[in-house]
């Protein structure tokens, strides 16, 4: 009979899995960034560490206008390396540096000076547009009931190819990302602990550890301040803005 | 003529000071030949030395355009470049097709960056006769081992038979992971250590995400470097009339390198499909050209500042001639001789000092330049690039000597034509009066 009962258990949850809109679930998840054509500005703070080595921390402050797909990311940290910028117009992202005055080409890809962040970490992504769902499957994160969702990427040019989300079941918030190589191996895993700041009607994380699982040891916190969604100055979003930000 | 003979005795009268004029004159003619000879070899080894590591002089690239934009560096199906290359009649030495990867190595905690070529070794057997080996071998290399130079073995603290982490990104930018066994280590190549890793094409592939018939880039390795840019025309024509090319000619900056004037274009194109890229050694090594083009204006600079100091002395020298001849060229002048002759006199020594100081000059640069290029700085030396099989090597062209030679007989003469004609006006009568 428990044999029995255990089966008709298993069964109905398979069964509720397969009842729930998974693709709908990652649109929720995309649309916590989404501020509705308002623009969004936070201060992100970057805490790195590496085995031997003290650790290193990165200020930039994060301007969005996604309803044109802009951005720019303006350095505040460390000394030698502030007022150095992103700037992303059209699909052109160039890279600024006071030093030299000069904006040199640059990519969404490059890694945050040298920490396992990544500028498309501190910009707009999307799971719903640029991954399928392979596989989903229930499991248990800390105290939080979770989705397990096996994601893989629409085309090649994502950074990972392969992803694996755990959200709340509770909420469509995402606790823990493992992003894997084209090989198949685990590169790095991103937690978002459940500490959010309320902006704009959403909640966003305000903290999120990135441990990459290549080098060990290697790891970045990021922490999430000064959040403010509203209308930013259209000139923000210019060459000139990150010439005088300094 | 005889006035030439004459000259060419007062020359003996004083052999230390025409030794001191003629001294520096042939030092700035030494000078300026070393630097000529210098620059002149620099392109060829340069050229010779890329074309190595390149392993070729003319070469074929693919990009594909992405659905999101971006610029994939791919040759899917290189049947038509294979019949545009015999069309065009390029008779390479070796023809070779590789893929690259720009990864992060990664040994207990260590980290190194560097390019990976990945080479079939099979086709490619002259690479091995190249590869300087300081560790291990290139005989049955696994699919998965690795050649990589020795400062980078160094600053991994890794051994031949050790084996690496690899990061790096596919063909079309995805993260990706992979392992090498270190197979050999080569000596230090200099500058290019960072791009001359070396691995085998079927792993570099599979890393890349690249079918393993695919690859990036095909390599003709002429028989000499000369007639390379004709190859490349002709090429570039052929493919043009099969398969969709960018411009050979891509309009760029002033000084900006022809290659990456290309791909900047590149970047605003649109297309569909595999478009071809069609370069050469000259077009990647513009920028050594303009080196050369450097050093040439520098070294005609240095020969005239030297040659201006070394006017003012002769002009002098030639004052006090005058002044110490004056009884003399009184007494010639007495017993007929004309104004013309009495410069001429002055103008044939000058000459004669200019020509026996550029002979020597050169004779001695030939000497430095013997003795400079028996100096064997060794394969693994960090001036690797300019040498020639470890040795310093030298090419003078001669005209440019010869043009050379005859703008410092030109400043010399320009330098004793003031006192020539000062001697040439003196009056016989007061000449003969001089007490000297």
């Amino acid at each position: 009979m428990k044999r029995v009962m255990i089966s008709v258990l298993a069964a109905l949850s398979v069964a509720m899995a397969g009842a729930q809109d998974f693709k709908a679930m990652l649109r929720e998840i995309d649309s916590l960034g989404d501020f509705g054509g308002q623009d969004f500005s936070a201060t992100y703070t970057i805490v790195s560490e590496k085995p031997g080595q003290k650790p290193e921390t990165v200020q930039v402050r994060v301007y969005r206008r996604d309803e044109r797909e802009q951005f720019v990311f303006l350095f505040l940290k460390p000394e030698r390396q502030k007022g150095q910028g992103y700037l992303k117009v059209d699909d052109n992202v160039w890279f600024y540096d006071p030093e030299s005055g000069e904006f040199a080409k640059s990519t969404i890809k490059e890694s945050v000076q040298d920490s396992e962040a990544r500028n498309s970490d501190l910009s707009r992504m999307s799971y719903a547009d640029d991954y399928d769902i392979e596989k989903s499957s229930e499991g248990k994160l800390g105290a939080y009931d979770v989705w397990i969702l096996e994601l893989v990427s629409k085309d090649s040019e994502v950074s990972w190819q392969r992803v694996r989300l755990y959200v709340r079941k509770d909420k469509p918030l995402v606790l823990k990302e493992e992003d894997f190589s084209v090989s198949g191996r685990l590169m790095r895993t991103v937690s978002f602990p459940p500490s959010y700041i309320s902006a704009g009607g959403k909640q966003i994380p305000s903290r999120i550890l990135i441990v990459d699982e290549i080098n060990s040891g290697e790891k970045s916190q990021l922490t999430l301040s000064d959040v403010a969604v509203g209308r930013l100055p259209d000139d923000t979003f210019t060459e000139s803005f990150l010439k005088r930000a300094r | 003529m005889q006035t030439a003979r004459l000259a060419f005795r007062n020359l003996s009268r004083q052999k230390r000071r025409s030794f001191l004029l003629g001294g520096a004159i042939a030092f700035g003619v030494m000078i300026v030949t070393l630097i000529d000879g210098f620059a002149g070899a620099f392109v060829d080894n340069v050229s010779e030395n890329f074309s190595n590591l390149l392993a070729g002089h003319v070469f074929v690239e693919g990009v594909e355009k992405s659905p999101k934009g971006r610029d994939l560096d791919i040759i899917r199906d290189d049947a038509a470049l294979r019949e545009a290359a015999e069309a065009a009649g390029i008779e390479a030495k070796y023809v070779s097709r590789r893929s690259a990867l720009q990864g992060s190595l990664k040994f207990a905690g260590r980290t190194a960056s560097l390019a990976v070529q990945g080479v079939d070794f099979a086709a490619e057997s002259f690479l091995a006769e190249r590869l300087a080996l300081a560790s291990g071998s290139l005989d049955n290399l696994p699919r998965d081992g690795i050649v990589i130079p020795e400062p980078i073995a160094d600053k991994l603290g890794v051994e031949t038979g050790d084996r690496l982490l690899v990061t790096t990104r596919t063909y079309s930018g995805q993260q990706n992971v992979g392992e090498f066994a270190v197979a050999a280590v080569i000596k230090d190549p200099g500058i290019l250590g960072s791009i001359s890793a070396y691995a085998t094409r079927d792993y570099v592939n599979e890393l890349l995400d690249l079918a393993p018939d695919e690859y990036q880039a095909l390599s003709f390795y002429l028989p000499s470097l000369s007639g390379m840019d004709e190859a490349g025309d002709r090429l570039h024509a052929e493919v043009s009339s099969r398969l969709q090319t960018f411009e050979r000619e891509a309009p760029g900056a002033e000084g900006e390198n022809p290659i990456l004037a290309m791909m900047r274009g590149e970047d605003e194109e649109t297309w569909t499909g595999v478009k071809y890229r069609v370069t050469t050694l000259n077009d990647a090594l513009a920028q050594v050209q303009q080196i050369v083009d450097v050093l040439e204006t520098a070294s005609l600079v240095i020969l005239l500042v030297l040659f201006l100091i070394i006017m003012v002395g002769i002009t002098n020298t030639f004052r006090i001639i005058m002044y110490e001849r004056i009884r003399e060229i009184g007494t010639m002048r007495a017993v007929g001789m004309q104004r013309g002759q009495v410069r001429g006199l002055f103008l044939w020594e000058a000459l004669f000092l200019a020509l026996g100081g550029a002979v020597a000059g050169l004779a001695a640069a030939s000497l430095v330049m013997l003795g400079v290029g028996l100096i064997d700085f060794g394969l693994d030396s960090p001036l690797f690039i300019i040498l020639k099989n470890g040795h310093m090597s030298f090419r003078l062209d001669w005209a440019s000597v010869a043009l050379k030679v005859a703008i410092v007989a030109f400043l010399t003469l320009a330098a004793a034509f003031l006192p020539a004609r000062s001697a040439a006006k003196l009056d016989p009568a007061v000449a003969l009066r001089t007490a000297v």
